[in-house]
């Protein structure tokens, strides 16, 4: 008996996967991510401990070295699978790991033997080191101390970041002195039409949108979001709760099912006193600077460090998934005042529900005394414009309004640079996941009737 | 009461720790198959050890300048000091090394991890790895001394460094009963070596897997190994430290033992998910500010006791 | 058999200590140096002082990793891939370190061993513990405070930030202005 076949049959029986999204392949993503989840397929962070390498969607001229360099980075036995659209990805798995299972040798694992090539720092572009090392420099550090200097790329590729999305770093230590943006990864293929937006962008194209429809689109959003943030923060079990919660709303689940569940979740989440302990403090972004920096949605309504973020984000999935019902139309013009009585009207117990959560809120904000600001005051007393999100005229995706000049995750990778400045790698991490750009929207132009 | 085992058991040493780990492994891999919503049932758990294949038939990488010499070392020292440290410690009333100062050498190896974990995150010449390094000594900082505390609280009780001698001090009472924090700062700091779980900050995510990250094969099979071979350890540890050793009801000390350890295990895996990963800069200032004084506080209790005795 | 032992680990020291000098990384250099001072720590336990042997192992790794650290950082070997020499001044070093060994080493053959004259003790770590802690309770208790002192002292002096930093100058800012927050929130 072949013991090398029954290795490989081994792998191909449960191989690691190696996900690359492309930007605009959202849908895709969800689906693959699906697909691995139930079939017990663990995710590679790196390309050291994959064995397949997964595309979804179609790769741009930008993101293609990256690509090809994972590739390289990969040791045998690898496969390469790659789908364009969600119904791809079931068949593109099997086949790949069938063609892991056949112990021929493949075309390109000769070659790569011992000394496969390195990437500098995140599994991306980075200031590899392919000729000679690159030596560091110096320069003063925060303590007045001359340390050496490091460069590196964080993306396009890491796990459980905005895929496409480059952040060229000074480190000294594991302390970011600098951090710059580099636009043009963001890997613009052909039209790029957003998915978390998609409601709102047919309703500006003169689509009947029901906002329970949109409401639903934009909580799954949130709990995406939320998912890559529990899982930087370390806690695998709390964010594949939040993508399987999301999984089921993007397949239409009942409104009834998904209620307890997501209010369950907010509220483990949200009252954790660790993840508060461990990120409090973290990237403070006032809300007058959100909003001059041209931030419009959660992370603007948030006012505050990264808990005051997450917890935005569990409030308004709370929100949302309590809204799924609603049959207002998107787009409709009637004053907000009528809109809102007819709403109450409709559901005689949201505003008990939602006191429910206020003063679950309230207990949540006492433990940090050090914020006397907070958003915990019931919904009703907010400033008009906070609660905005649920005002069907204005179209409030989910990172944001979607009228304004540019897509609202420009605006939050924008304030990156200067929120990641001074911060350690694991704050940098962090800070960028509670804010979580969406790529779709930073590689696409949005169509110019959502503007309107 | 503990007696030294004959010479064939230090072959049957470290095979039982791996028994014990992979027990752990399977544990987890149901816990993980349940928050998935997958069913869990003996196939998922023996779906996890897949890997044991797969990553031997991995093709062995090498980053560019690397240092393969320190790399291997380390990737090395991490399993091997975990066997290394169960050699005291007594399974049922048989020990393979009954030594004199057993509890200041499970210490001992216990530290040679960092060692091992800075060498192979240093090897590897890439920037997550190096991070992933530095962070264990950062966490190394925090948690050593409340768990020093920890162990000197049980010797003190005891009046003994070996590890037969705490065993035999807990006649009647054990030690978990009246120094409940020194075992719940042993239970953390057995997390904390094992870099799993909440403290899994030197492979943390956010550095994707950092010191493993950029490990295959063999290398990473080591390097995984260890943690929960150093999880299995600190699991068995604790029985004889703090819950009495082999002794129950019944005609079987080996079986109280593995009872015992069986659960202390299962309790950590269980615990440990229920929690999102702890960073050594926040940790280390509770673990000197809070955790500190209150281990030489818990450690002036059995002091006090043993002098009015 | 003990006398065997004794000798490979004194073989095994020896030449961990002559790497030290001759690698080419700092890295390589401090884990040479911790071989052959976990060497050494054997020789104690050889010697019949397990306690001692072990603690010296145990303190030697956990000193030499947070050293290397530090020599790593200071000594501008960015990421131990240039070749770098311990030795300076390397006449000089060598004609100390040659007088150095053969002072001490005549000092063994030459001094007078006293004799055994009592039986040796089944627990040496209790032994140890008498010496060190019966007759000499105060000099130690004093040398422990002496050291805590001195290393809290050293600390806040190499501080740049001091409390008016953190605290504000009336120091009622809380939480403290710090760079990174600590995990207790002062």
């Amino acid at each position: 008996m072949d013991l090398r076949a029954v290795l490989l049959r081994a792998t191909a029986a449960r191989p690691r996967v190696l996900l690359l999204t492309m930007p605009g392949a959202t849908a895709v993503r969800l689906a693959a991510e699906r697909e691995l989840r139930r079939r017990d397929l663990p995710e590679a962070r790196t390309p050291a401990e994959a064995n397949v390498l997964f595309v979804a969607g179609a790769v741009g001229p930008s993101l293609e070295p990256a690509v090809d360099r994972l590739w390289r980075d990969m040791p045998a036995p690898r496969v390469r699978a790659h789908a364009r659209t969600a119904d791809e990805v079931a068949a593109a798995v099997a086949a790949s790991r069938v063609s892991l299972a056949t112990p021929l040798p493949r075309p390109g694992i000769e070659g790569h033997g011992e000394g496969t090539h390195h990437h500098g720092g995140g599994h991306g572009d980075g200031t590899g080191m392919p000729a000679g090392p690159a030596m560091a420099e110096r320069g003063p550090d925060r303590d007045g101390l001359a340390l050496d200097r490091v460069h590196l790329s964080f993306g396009p590729f890491l796990p459980d970041w905005p895929a496409g999305l480059t952040m060229r770093l000074t480190l000294q230590g594991d302390v970011i002195q600098r951090a710059d943006l580099a636009e043009s990864l963001w890997g613009a293929t052909a039209a790029v039409s957003p998915y978390w937006t998609e409601p709102w962008t047919r309703a500006a194209a003169g689509e009947e949108v029901l906002l329970g429809e949109a409401a639903r689109r934009r909580a799954a959003a949130h709990l995406d979001s939320l998912g890559r943030f529990l899982a930087v923060a370390g806690w695998p079990g709390q964010a594949t709760a939040a993508r399987r919660l999301r999984d089921d709303l993007v397949a239409g689940a009942e409104a009834a099912a998904v209620r307890p569940r997501a209010e369950r979740f907010a509220r483990r989440t949200g009252r954790s006193r660790t993840l508060y302990w461990l990120t409090r403090g973290m990237g403070e972004l006032s809300r007058a600077e959100a909003e001059a920096a041209g931030v419009s949605g959660p992370a603007a309504r948030a006012d505050g460090d990264v808990p005051a973020r997450y917890r935005e984000w569990l409030t308004a999935v709370v929100d949302d998934v309590a809204r799924l019902d609603d049959r207002t139309r998107l787009n409709d013009r009637r004053p907000l005042g009528d809109r809102r009585r007819l709403y109450d009207h409709s559901r005689p117990n949201d505003q008990d529900r939602r006191d429910d959560r206020d003063r679950r809120n309230d207990r949540n904000r006492r433990a940090d005394q050090d914020r006397p600001d907070d958003h915990s005051r019931p919904s009703d007393q907010r400033r008009p414009d906070d609660r905005s999100p649920h005002d069907p005229a204005a179209p409030h995706g989910p990172r944001g309004r979607l009228d304004g000049p540019r897509p609202p995750s420009a605006a939050l990778a924008a304030v990156l640079p200067r929120l990641l400045a001074g911060a350690e790698v694991a704050a940098a991490r962090l800070i960028v996941a509670s804010l979580d750009p969406d790529p779709d929207e930073l590689a696409a132009q949005l169509p110019a009737a959502a503007r309107g | 009461m503990v007696d030294a085992a004959p010479w064939w058991s230090l072959f049957v040493a470290p095979a039982l720790l791996p028994a014990l780990a992979v027990f752990a492994v399977a544990a987890d891999a149901l816990l993980i198959a349940r928050e998935a919503g997958r069913p869990a049932g003996v196939v998922t758990a023996g779906r996890r050890l897949l890997e044991v294949p797969r990553l031997l038939v991995a093709q062995p990488r090498r980053t560019p300048s690397s240092d393969t010499l320190l790399r291997r070392a380390g990737v090395v020292t991490v399993p091997v000091a975990a066997v290394l440290a169960v050699l005291v410690v007594p399974f049922g009333r048989r020990t393979v090394g009954d030594l004199s100062v057993g509890v200041v050498w499970f210490n001992a190896m216990e530290v040679l991890t960092w060692a091992g974990l800075w060498m192979s995150g240093w090897g590897q010449n890439a920037a997550f790895s190096l991070i992933g390094g530095y962070r264990y000594l950062a966490q190394g900082l925090a948690y050593e001394l409340p768990l020093m505390f920890a162990l000197i609280s049980a010797a003190t009780g005891a009046q003994s460094l070996r590890v037969g001698g705490v065993v035999a001090a807990q006649h009647g009472l054990w030690f978990a009963v009246w120094m409940p924090f020194a075992f719940a700062v042993f239970l953390t700091s057995v997390s904390a070596f094992s870099f799993l779980g909440p403290f899994s900050y030197p492979a943390g995510r956010d550095i994707a897997g950092g010191v493993l990250g950029d490990t295959s094969g063999a290398d990473r099979l080591l390097l995984q190994a260890g943690r929960w071979l150093w999880l299995a350890a600190g699991a068995a540890m604790a029985v004889p430290l703090f819950l009495g050793g082999g002794a129950g009801p019944g005609p079987a000390p080996w079986a109280w033992s593995l009872l015992k350890t069986l659960a202390v295990l299962v309790a950590l895996v269980c615990i440990q998910r229920r929690f999102p990963m702890v960073r050594a800069d926040r940790y280390v200032e509770f673990a000197w500010v809070v955790l500190v004084p209150l281990a030489v506080l818990q450690a002036l209790v059995p002091a006090l006791v043993v002098l009015n005795r | 058999m003990s006398a065997v032992l004794f000798g490979v680990l004194a073989v095994l020291a020896l030449v961990a200590a002559l790497l030290v000098f001759s690698v080419g990384s700092m890295a390589r250099a401090t884990f040479a140096l911790l071989a052959s001072l976990v060497c050494a720590g054997g020789e104690v336990v050889v010697l019949g002082l397990p306690y001692l042997g072990l603690v010296t192992v145990l303190m030697m790794v956990m000193e030499m990793v947070v050293m290397a650290v530090f020599m790593v950082a200071y000594m501008m070997d960015p990421a131990g891939l240039t070749q770098m020499s311990m030795v300076h001044n390397k006449r000089g070093s060598l004609v100390i370190s040659a007088g150095v060994f053969v002072a001490l080493a005549a000092g063994i053959l030459l001094v007078r061993w006293p004799e055994r004259t009592g039986t040796r003790p089944a627990d040496t770590t209790f032994q140890l513990g008498e010496s060190l802690m019966g007759g000499q309770m105060l000099t130690m208790i004093t040398l422990g405070f002496v050291l805590l002192a001195t290393m809290v002292g050293a600390t806040v002096l190499a501080t740049r930030r001091g409390r008016y930093d953190r605290f504000g100058d009336d120091l009622d800012q809380r939480p403290a202005r710090d760079p990174v927050g600590g995990g207790v929130g002062r």
